[in-house]
């Protein structure tokens, strides 16, 4: 028997109205001030598809107040391909027949070299599950040597003890990238079949855990399409406010992967279309107006571009999924996921500033790098 | 009647200071400031770019001629990082002004009090010209005040929201009793609003959202800076008291005198 969500984060009470086709409700939900879950389930339900272009403007103009005409860059830096995990949909879980590959330290400086190079200052490195290939103290050590070039080092990595993330604090970390795939515990039991993440409630702690180790902002997100969305996004959003009541000082961002073909032939089981993306960002942005949404380049150049500044405030940009991506200097290894947009960075900012929007590479200063401490949090 | 703006032995003919994050590309951010007329703009730290010149929002500032760069905090979630952010800003800009502003709640970006105080403290001792970003609460802007403030910055509505002069009535209250220039920083829209805080006896407004974000930046600039000036001149002029009825031109007791 699986447990159920806290209640807190269980969406069910708002999901009818996710069904609604009370269009006058869907409405004045769009141009609602205070949207609480009723507002966002009302928007993201089937029947609102046709107000799509009043909840985009909506969305572009809290955008545009909030971050001003501006999209910060990031880009992600794996470490290591090595996993135990058992995620069914992943291209590098354990039971795929995949190169696996780890930086070395001379590898992992020819790659942070590229990428400064590059202008970038904001990375996130990224791991599989806990592996010997790369452990705590490896992670450590490569945010140690990737703080000596950028200002803003992230993580997207697997959950760690308390402890753990202080050390990776005082190292010069950030930020945490943990996604809870879904909120749909059934689901979620299907989709990872073995190893530490199979247990839901653990991951689901991870934050807190992150938080109170000292990092700043925890990156969220569910893997549409493994659930229903509307019920995993109005958990996110649930996730992401009782996040910010606990933590005031601390920053939450959402990103929004979506299942793709890739290795495994992994078909979504609730299917999520770009009209349906973009219905899930103009709705979280409306009832988010301060919390970055990301895009990364899993999505094509054309959903990126229409996305850029409605609703979506930072980016990744030229991004490399396979270890060793940026230098070449790392035989093949399989990507965890497929690029679509693989623009370079000078083509992507050129679109941007085509549409009026300026690239912030550097948003973020060292001088702040320091654990954070919530000193009202036990 | 337009005096100038002292802080100690720094001297701003204009009223009006400019934020310069959120524009759509720098070139265009340079040409509102230009519009403005100010005379002090403001940099986060954040956005000092030595790496790479085209990300960089300093370079360009510094090169405009009678203009004064404030550095400033924003991104510090207590006093002792924006204590070094201030040291940081001072040394890459050599301005004695650093803006502080300690908003740890990245979703609202209001102000904490309390590290503010903190930090005001010890930037003041080490002989910065502080101007802080502050909740609309008189206390504090006179505790600032007696700690070495230059300026008291007290925030019209939240960053970024618009929402005008929501806290006018604080705002006269801080007004009233400071004693060093009283600056709304944050949630103008529109000049009008500008001209109103001036109107109140406002030294200065700072804005940037409602330059930035507007569909032609430059335009409003100079609309923001056309609007502090008759704010400011209007002050100076003196507003008529208001009245809650018609006030008669031929008075009716004047056959009073004439029976004496």
């Amino acid at each position: 028997m699986t447990n159920p969500l806290p209640n807190w984060l269980d969406p069910n009470p708002w999901l009818p109205h996710s069904q609604s086709t009370d269009l006058r409700a869907i409405e004045n939900a769009i141009h609602s001030e205070h949207p609480t879950e009723r507002e966002l389930a009302l928007m993201l339900s089937p029947a609102a598809r046709p107000l799509l272009e009043q909840m985009a403007h909506r969305a572009q103009a809290i955008t545009r107040r909030h971050f001003g005409r501006t999209i910060s860059l990031y880009t992600p830096l794996y470490l290591s391909n090595y996993c135990n995990g058992g995620c069914l949909y992943c291209g590098i879980a354990a039971d795929r027949r995949a190169t696996r590959a780890v930086l070395d330290i001379p590898q992992l400086d020819h790659e942070l070299d590229a990428i400064t190079t590059a202008g970038l200052d904001e990375i996130v490195l990224l791991t599989g599950e806990r592996m010997p290939e790369a452990d705590t103290a490896y992670i450590r050590e490569a945010i140690e040597r990737a703080a000596q070039r950028l200002n803003n080092i992230n993580i997207e990595v697997f959950p760690m003890r308390q402890e753990e993330y202080r050390s990776l604090a005082e190292a010069g970390c950030t930020g945490v990238t943990l996604y809870q795939e879904t909120y749909n515990t059934t689901v979620y039991e299907q989709m990872h079949r073995w190893g530490d993440k199979r247990d839901f409630h653990a991951r689901l702690d991870a934050p807190n855990r992150a938080l109170r180790g000292g990092l700043r902002t925890i990156g969220l997100g569910v893997l549409l399409g493994l659930a229903d969305p509307a019920a995993d996004l109005i958990a996110l959003y649930r996730h992401t406010t009782h996040l910010l009541k606990t933590y005031w000082q601390a920053g939450v961002t959402l990103s929004f992967p979506r299942i793709k073909p890739q290795m495994g032939g992994f078909q979504a089981l609730h299917a999520v279309d770009e009209t349906t993306l973009a219905q899930a960002i103009f709705a979280l942005r409306i009832c988010l107006p301060a919390v970055p949404l990301l895009l990364s380049t899993r999505e094509s150049a054309a959903i990126r571009d229409g996305l850029a500044g409605v609703g979506i405030s930072k980016m990744s940009v030229a991004s490399k999924t396979t270890v060793g991506g940026y230098s070449d200097k790392v035989g093949d290894s399989t990507e965890q996921f497929s690029i679509s947009d693989e623009r370079s960075i000078e083509t992507f900012c050129a679109m941007l500033r085509n549409k009026g929007l300026e690239p912030v590479f550097k948003n973020y200063d060292a001088v702040y790098r320091e654990p954070a401490v919530y000193a009202d949090v036990p | 009647m337009n005096t100038p703006l002292t802080f100690q032995n720094e001297t701003l003919h204009s009223r009006l200071l400019i934020g310069t994050g959120k524009f759509a590309n720098v070139s265009t951010m340079i040409d509102a400031v230009k519009a403005s007329g100010t005379q002090l703009v403001t940099v986060a730290l954040r956005r000092f770019n030595k790496a790479q010149a085209e990300d960089d929002l300093y370079g360009p500032l510094a090169q405009l001629p009678n203009v004064k760069l404030m550095p400033n905090t924003s991104g510090a979630m207590n006093a002792k990082e924006a204590i070094r952010a201030a040291l940081l800003g001072r040394e890459l800009s050599k301005s004695r002004f650093i803006k502080l502003e300690i908003h740890p709640n990245p979703h609202h970006l209001l102000p904490d009090p309390i590290e503010t105080y903190e930090a005001a403290i010890e930037l003041a001792k080490q002989d910065f010209l502080v101007l802080p970003y502050i909740p609309a609460d008189p206390v504090l802007a006179k505790r600032l005040e007696q700690v070495g403030c230059a300026a008291v910055m007290p925030l019209g509505a939240a960053i970024g929201t618009g929402k005008g002069l929501a806290t006018a009535e604080m705002i006269r209250i801080i007004i009233r009793d400071s004693q060093v220039p009283v600056i709304v920083d944050a949630g103008l829209r529109a000049p009008s609003q500008a001209a109103q805080a001036m109107e109140m006896g406002c030294q200065a407004v700072l804005v940037n959202s409602a330059i930035a974000a507007a569909d032609n930046p430059v335009a409003m600039a100079a609309a923001f800076k056309t609007a502090v000036e008759s704010g400011h001149t209007a002050h100076h002029a003196g507003l008529m008291p208001t009245s809650e009825a018609a006030v008669a031109s031929s008075p009716l007791t004047s056959f009073l005198s004439s029976n004496d």
